[in-house]
């Protein structure tokens, strides 16, 4: 090994670069991966020539080798021989062939594809592969297992989609100069390309001065860095927002010419809620200058109304303006204090500060266009998000933007893409009377309103959802009631492990697992889901395999390559070949190669088309993508490693120019009138639980029904993650155990002091923590960087045992708290309840199961103990 | 340097006092035989017990050695820690103890079994026995006294660095020589020569030296920086060393003998369980002040309120 | 002579320890050892609560206390400032762990290279191809990524940085990012009372 006495460090051995993509969150981080002259991978950087990243990996990224080399890695195909199952039970799993276990998948699938397609319940999660994710479309069917949905943004894509026509959003970095996070960690910890995002956001911090503000329970890392953290009573960020507002209408600190020119403010709402329309269907605004009402494109127009109320063939209407400014009224920062807990003063600062910052009237030249500049963006994300009133929560501050004029404008809020697949291609669509077509459904078209239902989640009752996976429970629990006519009893699971994200007790989601018949899971390392499989159908990780993505990138677009660093290590395959094979056998093969064509934008270049007949490998579908965006080779991807350039400012700010945004989204006015139509026709037995009051064109102060839990249930209990732990799994991972397990943050359940001295508790005291839906354990720690109300957990004692040495449980799940029921579930959007009530009680001890094996908290009286510490 | 009150955290990322972890109970037991078998030899010396000579001899070179090498990470190159005397208190203890261990040993051969006489007593054999004689008294005096130094030299932890450090090693080591001497050889009961006062005598001195040696060390440490009062809260106060302090170090290692030495008629036993209670006792500091030696937090950035 | 040392953003830092992560896959650190560390300091009384990070690593100090109590001579400072440790001459008599204020050096405890990564007792191909650079029972420590230094590169951790939060250059060159920043910020050593003189300053 004359190479390594030569150079001990490890990107300086003798070996190659290759410039691929990184997969250890759904994002696309360009990388550079160091191969010895050994083959082995021993040094994985972010790549500097790809500006999606800025040459930067997040600690999460920067540990994708141990995810490479995990000795527990599934090796070849596997068949359960214990046929008792269990959380925690061995599979004593039977290595087979890969035509044995490919043939056995296919043939449970066939079978039931013939018996009934809506039987097969689906988990798939590979966001960087859409081809992958949307196979079941080849079969017609549209259950979901995956938690991505209700875990991530389940109502944060719809309301983008409505107001933006985008996946994701994201403030500026490169122009904004006061950036507000609520609930998320966006520019520091957190969200889209975490790493180039806290780098532009550092830059902008030192560089130019941009202040930053964080609205959250706790003190995270957002609001560590910033200038000034504003701790809120979960769950009420929509009032905080609405008290913003407030101020600014009040104090008429607002946008107005972009509020009449680029919105539907101005359009006149009568008083069923729908626009004032003639006949041929034209929206009606009011002239102030004329005093008549005129059709919206009248060209004789002066200046139109934005408040008043007006009367229009002998109906009292009112500009979509007003209609917010009639809500507003009660939206006082003193009323709206009392619901935060954030001081009315605070409120009013924040509303001026942010409306000064955004420099209303400011204009700024970029690449030839005059654009307004409005250095200040509201941003939010998850946590702020994830309650039962999520389209309205997520609709508020959306408002808090559109007053500034922000929305899309250098500095301010920004729609930022899932993919464009092709350079050329508007994400833009224009639609009726002058405004842009409303695209919800970012991630595909949803199944048709149909009872009996056609979906085992009830996604058939959610025109602008996305899948709301724990309503499966429901249906599991009472499928009568719910009218499922099929009971789904075959899971095919892909880079997923809903048994680990769930929301609701876990006891209840093993007892679904036990019925199904027949599970089959595509995997990497052994997860909590894995050890329910019949079958582990082992997949190439990403530094073995090829890809062709870009996954919402603020900033740039173009393409990411994944190629092969090495060759595959076991006996596994790529999820295209797994897909193709099964697809194959199922006789299905066509028609998954055409929603592969769909999905992936190849009729916009026919001559990319999948052909029937043929099955196609990651290697080809990678490169197809490629050509699709800008023509180039894979040979070009191959050495250049992506596409990326800052995203066209075309693109990036107003690309709807002309066209009016969704201000007021008449969408839900009309469509829960539609449904309830619809429901009431087909005499949906559950209609009269249908919360159609979620449905609302403006935001509203209604509470969601978290705060009214039986008063016993006394604190808060809130979830959150960090930089390593962000997205999906990594804690099986030993480098991110060694800096997570660190982090007082992480381990333990965490209080305010005082709080906890008036619970009774101290630090290292056991607790049980019970909510109205579940109950968890664990050790309280104690910290000033939380919300007196609040109960925080970190996504990092989440596990429960699985046959993975490295994966240390804690007390239980979070998500055992959260209910799974309609009530908490947002019925426009599917999104639940991601807050709970809960209360504590002292323990003696740690109940018995969980004092067996290795848990985090062993791990951290390990690393705390004197004269231990360390690796002496 | 730090106003605030930082927590001990562990080999966690917070900033905080941190133990130190790499000086182990190993490290502490051959420090504590190599003062005392030095110890145990200087007495042996001064109250003519050629046993007490020979015992603390081969403490030294063997109980001593044996734990360093345990602690040492790579013992094949032991030889190492001699290069560097112009700085490293180690490199010097290492050379000393070689030099000590082979004058002790020559001493004893040449004076102590009367192998001078035997090679015909002539001046150059004198004269190299008692030379051999003065080094190993004053070879055992340094061994006494460097491992004072070794651990007072690092700056890091400031329970540590003080001077009293080294005197309390002199001390402890004579004060368990003695006893130890004592309980092993009734000769040493004689009367000082030169201006010693007799060993009992000596015990109790060396007792109340060693007493207020440790409370002025700990007291310079309580008024100290902020991590050596840690330190001491540590050592008297928090977690499991306050009993180990007070029980062991003492009242059992300290007080009792003092007790012991004074109202008991002496005799072997007595001294016999004198020796083992200040053994005790001694051992017993020497790995606390391991066990409790923190570094200060790095460099703090909470704004001053 | 070129002095090299390197100044933290504490500004930047977002405590991400992505610069940790990155060190160990450079270095190929075995389980639970650190070159570098970013700690985190909670100040305040709530809702007036903060907190920052705070990088750590080794601070190649001038008057550098482990070189001094080495017995063996293993520790000695590069022509560049950069000090090292040659693990063929160190004993592990641990005397630098001690008397380094910043508790920045580790043994290497032989058990290490036996548990691996995983804690399986297998080591993974990583390990394998990583581990013949380390002697078990040798003291170990960052050395400013010297190889890479030498090749002309940044250390690890620095190009790792997703905030550029650590600055690497050249401190008597004034001229240089870091020797830039110090001025213009007013550079903290940490434990000036010490008198180690570190060549790492934090700037706020």
């Amino acid at each position: 090994m004359a190479t390594e006495a030569r150079h001990v460090q490890n990107s300086l051995k003798d070996g190659k670069w290759i410039r691929s993509t990184c997969k250890m969150c759904l994002h696309s981080c360009g990388s550079l991966i160091h191969v010895t002259d050994d083959g082995v991978i021993n040094k994985i950087e972010g790549d500097p020539t790809n500006p999606s990243n800025n040459g930067k990996l997040c600690p999460k990224g920067n540990s994708a080798i141990m995810r490479h080399y995990d000795p527990k890695r599934f090796k070849q195909p596997l068949r359960r021989t214990n046929p008792e199952k269990g959380p925690n039970v061995d599979p004593m799993w039977e290595p087979i062939s890969w035509d044995e276990a490919l043939d056995l998948v296919a043939s449970e699938l066939k079978k039931t594809i013939e018996d009934d397609p809506r039987k097969i319940l689906p988990s798939l999660e590979d966001f960087q592969k859409m081809n992958v994710w949307n196979w079941p479309l080849a079969f017609g069917n549209q259950n979901s297992f995956q938690s991505g949905g209700t875990m991530c943004g389940g109502a944060y894509h719809p309301v983008n989609g409505y107001i933006h026509s985008s996946f994701a959003v994201a403030n500026d970095a490169k122009h904004c100069n006061y950036w507000v996070n609520d609930g998320t960690g966006d520019g520091f910890s957190s969200h889209l390309h975490a790493a180039a995002q806290a780098n532009w956001v550092a830059d902008a911090r030192i560089k130019r001065g941009m202040r930053c503000v964080t609205i959250e329970p706790r003190l995270s890392i957002s609001a560590a860095k910033s200038e000034e953290w504003i701790p809120i009573r979960p769950a009420t960020d929509r009032h905080f927002a609405l008290g913003l507002c407030h101020v600014m209408a009040n104090e008429k600190r607002c946008d107005y010419e972009f509020l009449r020119k680029d919105t539907n403010a101005p359009y006149l709402v009568g008083p069923d809620g729908t626009f004032m329309r003639n006949e041929e269907g034209t929206i009606y605004v009011w002239d102030s200058e004329s005093a008549s009402a005129k059709l919206w494109n009248d060209p004789s127009l002066g200046e139109l109304a934005l408040e008043g109320t007006y009367s229009l063939d002998g109906k009292e209407c009112k500009p979509a303006f007003q209609k917010f400014l009639d809500i507003l009224e009660e939206c006082t920062p003193e009323k709206m204090s009392e619901v935060t807990t954030v001081p009315a003063e605070t409120i009013i600062r924040i509303a001026r500060e942010f409306s000064e910052a955004a420099q209303i009237g400011a204009t700024i030249e970029i690449d030839g266009r005059t654009l307004p500049l409005r250095p200040a963006g509201y941003n939010y994300y998850r946590g702020a998000q994830g309650h039962k009133h999520g389209f309205q929560t997520n609709h508020a501050f959306k408002m808090v933007n559109f007053l500034v004029g922000n929305i899309d404008a250098p500095g301010g809020l920004c729609g930022v893409t899932l993919d464009d697949q092709w350079i050329d291609k508007s994400h833009i669509i224009p639609g009726e009377n002058g405004m842009i077509e409303p695209q919800p459904h970012q991630l595909g078209p949803l199944p048709p309103f149909a009872y009996p239902p056609t979906t085992a989640h009830l996604l058939n009752y959610f025109p602008v959802g996305l899948h709301p996976p724990h309503l499966n429970m429901l249906t599991f629990e009472n499928p009568e009631k719910y009218g499922l006519d099929f009971k789904p009893d075959v899971m095919f699971v892909l880079h997923s492990n809903p048994l680990w994200a769930m929301q609701g007790p876990r006891e209840k989601w093993f007892e679904f697992m036990k019925s199904m018949r027949f599970i089959a899971v595509s995997d990497i390392i052994p997860t909590e889901t894995t050890v329910w499989a019949d079958v582990i159908l082992p997949s190439h990780d990403a530094l073995e395999s090829w890809n062709m993505t870009m996954i919402e990138p603020p900033h740039t677009e173009g393409m990411c390559l994944r190629q092969p660093a090495v060759e595959p290590l076991y006996d596994t395959k790529s999820e295209e070949d797994i897909m193709t094979e099964l697809s194959e056998r199922m006789g299905i093969l066509d028609a998954y190669n055409e929603v592969i064509n769909i999905v992936s934008g190849f009729h916009q270049k026919p001559e990319l088309l999948l052909q029937p007949g043929r099955k196609y490998s990651d290697k080809e579908i990678a490169e197809r993508k490629g050509l699709l965006w800008n023509d180039k080779p894979l040979d070009w991807y191959i050495e250049h490693g992506h596409s990326v350039t800052p995203r066209r400012t075309d693109k990036w700010y107003r690309p709807w120019e002309g066209l009016r945004l969704h201000f007021y989204i008449e969408d839900m006015v009309t469509l829960p009138r539609e449904l309830r139509q619809k429901m009431e026709d087909a005499q949906v037995p559950f209609r009269d639980e249908w919360d159609f009051d979620d449905y609302q064109p403006l935001p509203t102060t209604v509470l969601d029904p978290v705060h009214s839990e039986p008063p016993e249930y006394d604190l808060y209990g809130i979830f959150f993650k960090d930089i390593q732990i962000n997205f999906g799994e990594s804690l099986s991972n030993p480098w991110i155990k060694d800096i997570v397990f660190r982090d007082p943050v992480h381990i333990a359940l965490i209080l305010n002091p005082k709080t906890a001295e008036k619970q009774g508790l101290k630090s290292g005291d056991i607790v049980r923590a019970e909510s109205p839906h579940g109950m968890i354990f664990g050790r309280i720690g104690v910290s000033e960087g939380m919300h007196p109300d609040t109960l925080g957990v970190s996504n990092s004692l989440s596990r429960i045992k699985v046959r993975h040495e490295g994966v240390r449980h804690a007390g239980g799940h979070f998500n055992d708290l959260l209910p799974y029921d309609l009530h908490n579930t947002d019925a426009v959007t599917g999104q639940p309840e991601t807050v709970c009530k809960v209360k504590l009680t002292k323990l003696d001890d740690w109940p018995e199961a969980l004092k067996q094996g290795k848990s985090v908290y062993d791990l951290v009286d390990e690393l705390k103990r004197p004269g231990k510490a360390g690796s002496h | 340097m730090a106003t605030r009150d930082f927590p001990i955290v562990g080999d966690s990322l917070v900033l905080g006092y941190r133990f130190q972890r790499h000086w182990d109970n190993s490290m502490a037991t051959a420090f504590f035989f190599g003062e005392l078998g030095a110890g145990l030899f200087l007495i042996g010396a001064l109250y003519g017990s050629l046993i007490s000579m020979i015992f603390g001899v081969s403490i030294t070179a063997i109980l001593k050695t044996y734990f360093h090498m345990a602690h040492m990470g790579v013992p094949g190159r032991a030889w190492r820690a001699m290069i560097r005397p112009d700085r490293s208190w180690i490199s010097r203890g290492f050379i000393s103890i070689v030099v000590f261990t082979g004058a002790a040993l020559l001493n004893i051969l040449l004076n102590g079994f009367g192998l001078a006489e035997t090679l015909g007593g002539g001046a150059v054999v004198s004269a190299i026995a008692w030379l051999m004689k003065v080094l190993s008294i004053m070879a055992a005096l340094f061994v006494m006294t460097y491992h004072g130094f070794a651990i007072a030299d690092s700056s890091s932890i400031s329970f540590w660095n003080t001077g009293l450090m080294p005197v309390s090693s002199v001390a402890y080591s004579a004060l368990s020589g003695v006893v130890l001497a004592l309980s092993l050889d009734p000769a040493a009961t004689a009367a000082g020569t030169f201006l010693l006062p007799s060993a009992h005598g000596a015990a109790l001195i060396l007792l109340v030296v060693t007493t207020i040696v440790l409370l002025a060390m700990i007291n310079a440490a309580n008024r100290g920086s902020p991590g050596a009062r840690k330190s001491v809260r540590l050592l008297l106060k928090d977690g499991p060393y306050a009993a180990w302090f007070f029980g062991i170090v003492m009242a059992v290692g300290l007080l009792l003998p003092f007790v012991l030495l004074v109202l008991s008629e002496p005799n072997r036993l007595v001294y016999l369980v004198t020796a083992a209670a200040i053994l005790a006792g001694y051992f017993s500091f020497r790995v606390l002040v391991f066990k409790i030696g923190l570094y200060d937090p790095i460099i703090s950035f909470a704004p001053e309120t | 002579m070129a002095r090299m040392g390197m100044v933290f953003d504490i500004r930047r830092c977002i405590g991400c320890n992505a610069c940790v992560v990155g060190c160990k896959q450079e270095n190929s650190l075995p389980d639970g050892v650190f070159f570098t560390r970013t700690l985190s300091e909670d100040y305040g009384v709530y809702p007036n609560a903060g907190r920052v990070y705070i990088p750590t690593l080794c601070n190649h100090c001038e008057d550098a206390p482990c070189e001094k109590v080495c017995p063996s001579g293993a520790t000695y400072t590069r022509e560049d400032g950069i000090v090292m440790v040659d693990d063929n001459k160190c004993i592990g008599c641990n005397s630098c762990a001690v008397a380094c204020p910043y508790d920045q050096r580790t043994a290497l405890g032989k058990d290490l290279f036996e548990k691996g990564l995983f804690g399986e007792g297998e080591l993974t191909a990583f390990e394998e191809q990583g581990y013949t650079r380390f002697t078990p029972g040798t003291v170990t420590k960052c050395d400013f990524c010297s190889e890479r230094v030498d090749a002309g590169l940044d250390p690890a951790c620095v190009v790792t940085c997703p905030t550029d939060a650590r600055i690497f250059g050249d401190l008597d060159d004034p001229e240089s990012k870091p020797a830039k920043l110090i001025k213009e910020r007013g550079g903290r050593p940490p434990m000036p009372e010490k008198n180690t003189k570190p060549k790492v300053y934090y700037v706020t």
